[in-house]
């Protein structure tokens, strides 16, 4: 017995190694070709362009100056897949899905590449800014993980320092979450002893630090790695509230019915809007990709995706 | 549920009802157009929660536009000393949770903000200003965010939002403002990877900040440590038990535990107890926690340490005529103890490096606080600090076992200094006797490993 294990152990091992190795080459040839392989997006979106009224735009974007990428033909993404329905993998299979990562796929399209997302492309959603950040471009060819970062991501001053951020895709607010047998208020939080959980580097951590200043001088506000780690966590009466954007909220609790406990106690209106981080060194990508984003509104696409997500136009 | 919730509702809308009745009593009939919901600013204390005055940060004003008016400009008036003049401002308006696009011109004029809308603004909107940038006073204090609002032509006073409370500059943050200003850190951080990772002005922010949740760590881990040795002793007593069912529970217990996760152990617990209604501060779950974790592994040095005193010692604790209980007690426990050293003290570091993964439930520990730090400022420096106040335990530990790892292995080999030939013979006839009256005292067996040339066994194997 031990001996089959042992061997199909070394074998899974081997296998393992392979796969790495292949990874290994891939990524070695990524950055070789970056210009031939925009050259190449951008005469076959030509090609097609009598079925698509954008392609003209993308040809142009690519004529002007062609964006840098990490992986050839690809646009590669990060985001941290604990925040539906924006992003989240598929119970069953670990697929990335969600509003972000259709929103993706439909941009690419529009730029004539294909959205990559892989297993790798989740991360904590405090790294995502300084991985694209990070990217190196120095050499004229993309060096790093990933080419953006769409993960709900609002558009702030501070991000907007560290990154590039592109033209809002969607408007979004703050909100409160209790449980349904709690009387908690944004007033009656702001105190010595009360426990608010929020996801680590979001706005809503931002707003709850600037907001409940009382709270946040005693520790109480508690920062976690995800919003569904502070949701369980309200729900187990871990802490007495938790503070997120609201179309997550709403997803959760109203539409999927995750939690049957909790309630959206207040909607707090910020009128914040959701961008896509890319990297200041290759303005040209930041352009594609406001243009197909544009592109994407006009044709209608982010209409369907906002049905598709949120049950109705936002 | 959903009564309940009407309820609450209609709790919500009485409590209200009041509220408005109230405020209509103390106004004056002339009511604020625009009212005031309120005034914030972002804590800027690098790794604090304060907003310190003299150093850039974010005011946030909210007002809602009262029914049948038309604003068409707000200017706020905060105290002298207040600057506003490198800010940002973005304007926001919201009807309900809906985005509103508003347009005007923003003009910053010392301590006040002046903002003219391109269209005047209507009833039951939101108007929101972030003004980012802006200074509030150096010396600190409750800064009041006044002002005026045009409507229809005419300028109102606004009505005084709950004030900010700010404070005035730490020595920390002034440090943190010189080093902003010399030359060569500007030179340092323009190599991206010192930038990134060691970031002269977040190392001092983050010595500061990180240095609670350092000694929260240590806290946890010193507090449960004592526990997982009683409780490892007790499994370990009970797994070389000859009851067969102390045996199966300890079986079980060590090797659940041994087999999973502590990310795991730690989920079901600080998750799991309050869904049983049981309600225990986050910190002395986590001592919990981690003492339990560690009893199971301690149990298994303890057992491995107990197995390898040889039989010797048994029969001739029994030729003394001692009882099992007495043997364990004054012969092999000693022993057990001078031979685990090394291992238990490899396991108390690795205790202490695993608290870091009570951060993901929230436990305000070193971990926790780098993370906080990294996501606010984008650098990975916070990281590189927890790394080097973690080294800062464990490294000092690691040394001591390498020194009685050294002294033990040259014991058993018969190193060490030697006695002269005539006093070893003395020596040997006085342990003679010694052996058979005093015995060693628990100090000395415990200093026993630290002493060259003192005959000890080997150690145990690290069983984790």
């Amino acid at each position: 017995m031990s001996t089959v294990s042992r061997r199909s152990f070394v074998k899974g091992g081997s296998l393992f190694a392979g796969v790495s190795a292949l990874g290994l080459v891939a990524c070695g040839g990524s950055g070789s070709s970056t210009a031939e392989s925009a050259t190449d997006a951008s005469t076959e979106s030509t090609a097609d362009s009598s079925a698509e009224s954008t392609a003209e735009s993308t040809a142009t974007t690519a004529e002007s100056a062609e964006p840098m990428l990490v992986n050839e033909g690809k646009l590669t993404c990060i985001s941290n897949m604990y925040f539906p329905p924006f992003e989240f993998m598929d119970e069953k299979t670990g697929e990335p899905m969600g509003f972000d990562i259709d929103l993706s796929k439909a941009i690419a399209e529009h730029m004539g590449l294909e959205a990559n997302w892989t297993k790798e492309s989740n991360m904590g959603f405090d790294t995502l800014v300084p991985t694209i950040k990070s990217i190196d471009y120095s050499s004229g060819k993309a060096k790093g993980k990933a080419d953006i970062a769409i993960a709900g991501m609002t558009i702030t001053d501070k991000r907007k320092q560290e990154v590039d951020m592109s033209d809002p895709y969607l408007d979004s607010n703050q909100s409160l979450i209790t449980r349904v047998d709690s009387t908690e208020t944004l007033e009656s939080l702001d105190a010595r002893g009360k426990q608010i959980a929020v996801q680590d580097g979001t706005t809503g951590e931002e707003w709850a630090r600037e907001n409940l200043p009382v709270a946040d001088a005693s520790k109480g506000i508690v920062k976690l790695d995800d919003v569904i780690n502070a949701m369980n966590g309200l729900n187990s009466k871990s802490y007495d509230a938790v503070i997120t954007d609201l179309p997550v909220a709403m997803y959760q609790i109203e539409i999927e019915k995750n939690y049957p406990d909790l309630q959206i106690a207040e909607p707090i209106p910020t009128g914040e809007q959701y961008g896509i981080a890319v990297s200041k060194d290759n303005p040209a990508l930041t352009a594609a990709i406001n243009e197909a984003l544009a592109a994407v509104i006009a044709d209608g696409t982010m209409k369907k995706l906002q049905v598709k997500w949120f049950g109705s136009e936002v | 549920m959903m009564s309940k919730r009407h309820s609450n509702h209609a709790l919500r809308a009485l409590m209200a009802c009041v509220a408005a009745m109230v405020a209509l009593a103390i106004l004056p009939s002339a009511a604020f157009a625009l009212t005031t919901s309120k005034a914030t600013a972002r804590p800027n204390e690098d790794g604090g929660t304060g907003v310190i005055g003299g150093i850039p940060t974010r005011l946030t004003w909210e007002g809602t536009v009262d029914a049948g008016e038309q604003i068409s400009g707000v200017t706020l008036e905060l105290p002298a000393g207040t600057n506003f003049n490198s800010s940002t401002t973005k304007l926001t308006a919201l009807e309900g949770l809906k985005r509103m696009s508003v347009e005007g011109e923003v003009v910053p004029e010392g301590s006040s903000l002046k903002v003219k809308f391109s269209e005047p603004v209507g009833e039951g909107l939101l108007i929101r200003l972030e003004v980012e940038g802006m200074t509030f006073p150096e010396e600190g204090g409750d800064v009041v965010v006044g002002g005026t609002y045009t409507e229809s032509g005419k300028e109102k006073p606004l009505q005084a939002a709950k004030p900010i409370a700010t404070i005035a500059n730490t020595p920390l943050q002034k440090l943190v403002d010189h080093l902003d200003n010399q030359d060569w850190v500007a030179a340092w951080n323009s190599v991206q990877f010192l930038g990134m990772f060691l970031k002269p002005q977040i190392m001092v922010t983050s010595f500061a900040s990180l240095f609670t949740g350092w000694l929260v760590c240590l806290f946890i881990v010193i507090v449960a440590y004592p526990f997982a040795i009683i409780l490892g002793l007790i499994f370990a007593l009970m797994k070389i038990s000859k009851h067969r069912l102390l045996r199966a529970i300890a079986i079980v217990y060590i090797n659940v535990l041994r087999g999973t996760p502590l990310f795991l152990q730690i989920y079901i617990m600080f998750f799991g107890l309050p869904m049983m209604n049981i309600v225990i501060d986050n910190n002395i779950l986590g001592i919990i926690v981690m003492a339990i974790n560690s009893s199971a592994y301690l149990a298994e040095i303890f057992r491995a340490g107990i197995e390898s005193i040889p039989t010797g010692q048994y029969e001739a604790a029994a030729s003394l005529g001692m009882g099992h209980l007495q043997t364990m007690i004054y012969v092999i426990l000693p022993q057990t103890v001078r031979r685990v050293i090394p291992t238990v003290t490899s396991d108390f570091i690795m205790a202490f490096k695993d608290t870091s993964l009570l951060s993901s439930v929230g436990v305000m520990e070193l971990m926790m606080f780098a993370k906080n730090l990294t996501s606010v400022t984008g650098n990975m420096t916070p990281y590189v600090t927890a790394a080097i106040f973690y080294l800062i335990v464990t490294l000092p530990l690691i040394k001591v076992v390498t020194i009685i790892e050294k002294r033990m292995a040259n014991s058993e080999r018969g190193g060490g200094p030697r006695p002269k030939v005539k006093a070893a013979a003395e020596k040997d006839a006085q342990d003679e006797t010694s052996s058979a009256g005093a015995e060693p005292s628990l100090a000395e067996a415990l200093s026993a490993p630290f002493k060259a040339g003192t005959s000890v066994f080997g150690g145990v194997a690290d069983v984790r």
